[in-house]
């Protein structure tokens, strides 16, 4: 591409895709730059790949047939879009699920943030060529999806929560896997510490690099860990606290300039919080029911179900029609690992959701990725995309 | 909080300044209502129990939209700094729905203040336009262009309003509620994104000459090709020897 500069001189750029099935994009992300030898001077991106109609497809369903669907958002994380889904449709209800089911969502909550940002870190850290981390945060992350096969079955997707509760309680044993697992948690995040944080070549490489101030962060409506890296102190879990998260103690992390390291150390240091948090959950962790005891959202018990008329009724009911949320519109949010993560939901009072509308936080993260690395390096620009977590499952919907 | 001055990113959207201080408590839901109804004639939705939302009324959104976002994005006691994300509804088959078939609701949330507001903008069928707020809000460029996307609602002044998680090629918009379910397109080649880049590139002052060959091509023989470039690329300029690792070195 032949171009004139403002100064009058000729310069020949060199036009690149970079995707959409780059092994950088970790997932199918297209980025068209043009390139004067290794810095990008224009960059446009393009998204889309992994869209399969999310949004059309929940229409078709009842609100439990939705579940699923959501784990495929944010896979990294299944489970806080599952609580975040299921919490919307309770605010619908207007109803509160048991203490042992909103303390027990708190630790699932907090232990997906942590394996989130677990793959977030490694990953990017693999793009900055190093791989020794990979393998500490890739072996704790499988530490845990031990204990999430052992409390539904599933690894990736868990499908765990259900609307007004949980899939089951906890498996016996439950509490002492996840302190262990916290052990070594924190164990490697030390490790990883060590390894990066005072580490020459990964300071010059992501010190000052795509740097985000505030005022830009927060018109480009982000939210979460990249935002904070900004120097923006805002987390919903203390700002508009919600299943008791004011009760907890934790500190919110904020960075100082918005750049590349900022990024990546906020997930390190936030990873140690919420392993904070899961240890809090556990000591008020009390038995108990996980469902709430409404018949309109919760299966009654299969006991009943064989001897009593009604809760027969009331099962094949559930089983067949599912909930039917008053007719409106709402909206929830809930502090996933990338940011807020949002259901618009829109009930015609009806089995089927009549519109969901999901504010997923890295689209407007990846929106910004374009701007800012305009003028940076290539190679940088592989670096912070992984910095901004970008999960094509969410963005594309 | 210290920022790396001068090394802003450009975007469209102009941006506010912003403080580091706590949260303050901000206007209850009641405050809000009566403030948009005397400041804007706005008048509360009744389909949302849970949330505040109040609604523009289609014919005045032409007019109005972009001055009342401005004003909740910009006066001192609302600061709505933040467009969290645009929710388009189709009432075609929407029960006892009366009105015009669209709505776009605006979600709004200040970071100064512990207070949300939805703003929900009445469309009409025939006259499916509404004013961008690109130049408002950054963000806005890209969640405007989903909403024409999915919804075919058209944002008069949006500097590049085209498909964005459909391909460029398809018809019709499919969250429509007349959009079949089942309905099948065959999508051929990629979107070039040259004007896009070449837009961007004027942005900082350059001027095109020639546009020179471009790659298109479906999404595998993208992936051949910027494996191969980017690979020279690193190899011709070994300046950032990390760099190699991290974007070529595959």
């Amino acid at each position: 591409m032949r171009v004139l500069t403002p100064e009058g001189d000729h310069l020949d750029f060199m036009t690149l895709n970079m995707g959409p099935s780059h092994p950088a994009t970790h997932g199918t992300l297209r980025i068209f730059c043009a390139l004067d030898g290794e810095t990008m001077k224009a960059a446009v991106c393009e998204m889309g790949y992994l869209h399969r109609g999310f949004e059309k497809m929940v229409e078709q369903g009842t609100y439990s047939m939705v579940l699923p669907y959501t784990d495929r958002l944010n896979y990294c994380s299944a489970m806080i879009n599952n609580i975040g889904f299921c919490k919307a449709v309770e605010k619908m209800f207007n109803v509160t699920v048991p203490e042992r089911c909103i303390t027990l969502r708190v630790v699932l909550i907090e232990l997906s943030r942590i394996i989130d940002h677990l793959v977030c870190s490694c990953t990017n850290l693999v793009d900055l060529g190093a791989l020794t981390n990979f393998w500490y945060f890739f072996n704790t992350r499988e530490e845990v999806y031990k204990i999430w096969e052992k409390l539904c079955g599933q690894r990736l997707t868990n499908t765990v929560t259900r609307i007004g509760g949980m899939y089951r309680d906890a498996y016996p044993g439950f509490e002492d896997d996840v302190r262990k697992v916290l052990v070594k948690i924190e164990a490697a995040v030390a490790e990883v510490r060590g390894l990066i944080e005072h580490n020459k070549i990964f300071i010059d490489r992501t010190k000052d690099v795509c740097v985000v101030s505030a005022e830009e962060a927060i018109s480009y409506g982000w939210t979460g860990p990249c935002l904070r890296a900004s120097g923006v102190d805002r987390d919903l879990r203390k700002d508009e606290p919600y299943y008791g998260y004011e009760t907890y103690q934790f500190d919110t992390v904020v960075g100082e300039t918005g750049d590349t390291f900022d990024r990546i150390m906020i997930r390190l240091y936030e990873m140690l919080e919420s392993v904070s948090i899961v240890r809090q959950a556990l000591d008020r962790l009390k038995p108990g029911p996980v469902n709430a005891p409404d018949a309109r959202l919760s299966l009654p018990d299969r006991d009943r179900v064989y001897h009593d008329m009604e809760a027969l009724i009331n099962s094949f009911k559930l089983i067949y029609e599912g909930v039917r949320p008053p007719p409106g519109e709402c909206y929830d949010a809930i502090e996933a690992a990338n940011g807020e993560l949002g259901f618009h939901i829109t009930s015609d009072g009806g089995t089927n959701p009549y519109r969901i509308k999901v504010r997923p936080p890295c689209f407007t993260q990846y929106a910004a990725f374009g701007p800012m690395c305009e003028g940076e390096m290539i190679a940088d620009a592989a670096a912070t995309l992984g910095s901004i977590n970008i999960i094509a499952g969410e963005l594309d919907r | 909080m210290s920022t790396a001055a001068g090394k802003g990113i450009s975007g469209e959207g102009d941006v506010r300044s912003w403080k580091r201080e706590p949260i303050k408590p901000g206007k209850s839901d009641d405050q809000l209502q009566a403030l948009a109804a005397e400041r804007f004639g706005l008048a509360r939705d009744a389909k949302d129990r849970w949330n505040l939302t109040m609604t523009l009324a289609a014919g005045q959104a032409k007019a109005k939209l972009h001055e009342v976002v401005r004003v909740l994005r910009d006066d001192p006691e609302l600061r709505f700094d933040m467009l969290l994300d645009l929710a388009a509804i189709d009432y075609l088959s929407y029960p006892n729905h009366r009105g015009p078939r669209f709505a776009v609701v605006y979600l709004f949330k200040s970071l100064v203040f512990r207070h949300r507001f939805k703003l929900k903008v009445e469309v009409e069928e025939d006259d499916a336009e509404l004013p961008s707020i690109h130049d408002l809000y950054r963000i806005a460029d890209w969640s405007e262009r989903e909403v024409f996307d999915q919804m075919g609602v058209v944002f008069s002044g949006h500097p590049n309003l085209k498909r964005i998680l459909n391909h460029h090629e398809f018809i019709g918009h499919p969250l429509r509620k007349d959009y079949p379910c089942q309905k099948r397109q065959k999508l051929s080649i990629n979107d070039p994104m040259v004007d896009q880049l070449e837009s961007r590139l004027k942005h900082f002052g350059y001027q095109v000459v020639d546009s020179g060959e471009v790659h298109l091509g479906a999404p595998i023989a993208a992936k051949h090709q910027s494996v191969a470039e980017q690979g020279s690329v690193d190899t011709q300029k070994q300046k950032n020897a990390a760099g190699a690792v991290g974007a070529g070195g595959i």
